[in-house]
């Protein structure tokens, strides 16, 4: 039951280049997903679904737990199937094909290395189950831990190695098959921050020296901005941006992206006619085109990122001016290169407080509970409609790039 | 001041000494002595090998030889049965039914040994309902004559001990866990190859718990044997029984229980060297030395 999706005919967003010539073969790594429906019980896990990543493409899948990016990659892999809709690895569909016939390995959250095997078993383990000759497969070895730096380690078994290390030979282990996509779910998750980084780094060269297509799926934006070329960032099932670090985080398609990307201040309010916010005793004006074409009046929220919010001494009383707002300094946070400044605002506005994050050699010296005025350039702020069912008609990449 | 680690162990050292050692040892000094006269039951006054000559007499040397047979053939269908039903119902059973077979293959243990053992006698009997029901349908032309042959007593023993098999099992195979099956066909192992590397090799401690705890007893169970068995199901259990009970003669009961455990102690081992054995030429297929390859500089 291929189910085409129904209209609005669905525009499978691609990140480099027209899909046409590039054909339904050949495309080795190339992973498409088209209207790709899984239920578990009455729940969707993932709701028609598109999504196309390129050959070679880091492509990180973000979005808070339940989201269902962990059904996408296990869908891709083989141990789940969709109940609708098509995946097509390399160009072929991939429908009945069991997980040990998919060109594409894991890495998975727990690492699953064989415990009754040492390194260089569980490495070789995939290339036996392809009748690797044993020459060939003493060479793949050593040049796949050699790749992780995990050599010396051969003869351990998993149970004597840290999780960093246990990373490392996944990683190997998965590697050596030479998949054409490999998938990797929430790896770094179980290491502490300053491995995981090392990790993140070291993952992103061994992509780009090898040319493999990673899936990367994560529940933390950091890592997806710091290793995907594209992100994409998913809620209730479905794609809510797909796009580059620097787009997603200037150009967020939606409210739910905008906050869980980075930090943000919301405001809510009314659009006007006069093409103002008014929130409370505060008016914003935005001049962010794309934005603010999409919304129409009536209720908005608005969106600020701390980084854009400069502090100033308070004015003297009068009538609200546009784009600020004064209120007492709650607390001041030193977080190394800024620092960052909490103001009481009215609740008015749909918040307590408004975030400020300035460079700590900028940032000025006030002292809490003096009252100050938050303010911040126009162009700095997002208007989105309020905040959409998620079932409802999600947004995919509405600026092309 | 730190508290001797010994004191956690005294309780089993007490227990394994009142209940294990100095009955076993009892029982060796007997198998030395002799039987007094008719109405005495054992003497040792004067120690010999003679028990022990006597129980290797070629009645008893037949006894014990049926006796292993019955003991490694019983434990390996047990083995047989228990591997796919453990398996089934560590893997492909939902938790909530499973809690339920669970059940089902221990709620026998509510009922005493001997009485279940008595329900297949009433099965197995030529004048009973299963022989009446094979021969309504033609399957069998006389009456069932199974009761009182090895096949009777084969049957009851992996009856009886089938449990102490899949229990094991069916922890082992359930401590695996779908993550690694996961990861073994996601590296390009089908089912049966995942089973095979993965699976088994994962839960051969539970394997081995299995065999001795089905094994050990069955060797030394004579109620299954006396009940199905008769004269011809003979094991030395019975033998062991007969003469502590029927004929007095706990000298030489003890000798014959000493050459029990004897027999047991080098079947297990045995065993274990043949497992060994087989298993050898895949642990050797699998393994990987990369101490001689040269360093990825040397080789570039």
């Amino acid at each position: 039951m291929t189910d085409a999706p129904q209209d609005p005919a669905p525009t499978v967003p691609t990140g480099a280049g027209p899909r046409g010539s590039s054909g339904e073969r050949g495309r080795a790594g190339a992973v498409e997903l088209i209207g790709v429906t899984k239920r578990f019980g009455h729940a969707v896990a993932v709701d028609r679904l598109d999504l196309a990543i390129e050959p070679g493409e880091f492509i990180a899948l973000l979005g808070p737990s339940g989201c269902g990016k962990t059904t996408t990659l296990r869908m891709i892999a083989g141990f789940e199937h969709p109940d609708e809709g098509e995946i097509r690895i390399s160009g072929e569909g991939v429908r009945g094909v069991p997980p040990h016939r998919r060109h594409v390995n894991t890495v998975f959250q727990n690492y699953s290395l064989f415990p009754h095997m040492n390194v260089a078993e569980n490495v070789a383990y995939g290339l036996h189950q392809q009748r690797t000759p044993r020459a060939e497969i003493r060479e793949r070895v050593a040049e796949a831990l050699d790749m992780v730096q995990m050599r010396s380690f051969a003869d351990r078994k998993p149970a004597q190695m840290s999780g960093g290390q246990q990373q490392r030979v996944a990683l190997a282990r998965a590697l050596v098959n030479k998949p054409s996509v490999l998938l990797l779910d929430e790896p770094l998750g179980a290491l502490d921050r300053q491995l995981r980084e090392e990790m993140q780094i070291e993952l992103k060269l061994l992509q780009s020296r090898l040319g493999t297509t990673f899936v990367f799926v994560t529940h933390d934006q950091h890592e997806a901005l710091s290793m995907g070329d594209r992100i994409a960032i998913m809620r209730a099932g479905r794609i809510e941006q797909l796009d580059t670090a620097d787009e997603v985080y200037a150009r967020p398609a939606s409210a739910f992206v905008a906050g869980f990307v980075g930090q943000q201040n919301f405001i809510e309010g009314t659009l006007g006619a006069d093409g103002l916010v008014h929130a409370g005793p505060v008016r914003l004006r935005s001049t962010r085109r794309t934005e603010t074409e999409q919304v129409r009046p009536g209720r908005v929220r608005a969106a600020i990122r701390p980084e854009y919010v400069s502090l100033g001494p308070a004015t003297a009383e009068g009538g609200p001016t546009e784009n600020s707002v004064s209120g007492r300094l709650a607390g001041v946070a030193h977080l190394g290169e800024t620092m960052q400044f909490v103001v009481e605002v009215p609740a008015s506005i749909g918040t307590t407080s408004l975030v400020s994050r300035i460079p700590t050699p900028a940032a000025p010296s006030v002292r809490t509970g003096t009252t100050v005025t938050a303010s911040w350039s126009s162009d700095s702020v997002h208007l989105f409609a309020p905040d959409r069912a998620p079932a409802g008609t999600a947004t995919t990449d509405p600026v092309p790039s | 001041m730190p508290r001797p680690r010994f004191l956690l162990a005294i309780p089993a050292w007490a227990w394994l000494v009142t209940f294990f050692v100095l009955p076993v040892a009892t029982v060796v000094y007997f198998s030395f002595g002799y039987k007094p006269g008719l109405f005495g039951t054992h003497a040792t006054d004067v120690l010999s090998l003679d028990r022990y000559r006597e129980a290797l007499s070629p009645t008893f040397f037949t006894t014990f030889i049926n006796t292993l047979r019955v003991g490694i053939l019983g434990t390996l269908i047990c083995l047989l049965i228990a591997i796919p039903m453990a398996y089934w119902m560590a893997v492909k059973v939902s938790p909530n039914r499973r809690v339920f077979l669970l059940a089902l293959v221990i709620v026998p243990f509510w009922t005493n040994f001997l009485v279940r053992t008595i329900g297949w006698q009433v099965i197995l009997a030529p004048e009973g309902w299963l022989s009446g029901l094979l021969q309504s349908v033609g399957l069998r032309d006389g009456p069932l004559a199974i009761l009182y042959t090895r096949p009777a007593v084969l049957l009851g023993v992996v009856y009886n001990y089938l449990p102490l098999m899949i229990l094991p099992l069916f922890v082992a195979f359930d401590r695996v866990g779908p993550a690694l099956r996961e990861a073994s066909k996601d590296l390009g192992a089908d089912r049966w190859r995942t089973f095979t590397q993965v699976t088994l090799p994962m839960a051969r401690p539970g394997i081995i718990a299995g065999v001795l705890l089905v094994f050990i007893p069955l060797m030394g169970d004579y109620i299954t044997a006396t009940v199905l068995g008769g004269a011809r199901g003979n094991m030395v259990g019975q033998l062991v029984a007969s003469q502590f009970q029927a004929a007095q003669n706990w000298a030489l009961g003890s000798a014959m229980a000493v050459l029990l455990i004897l027999v047991i102690a080098v079947t297990v081992l045995v065993g274990a060297a043949m497992a060994y054995l087989v298993s050898w030429p895949f642990a050797r297929h699998r393994r990987l030395r990369l101490a001689d390859l040269p360093p990825a500089e040397a080789r570039t």
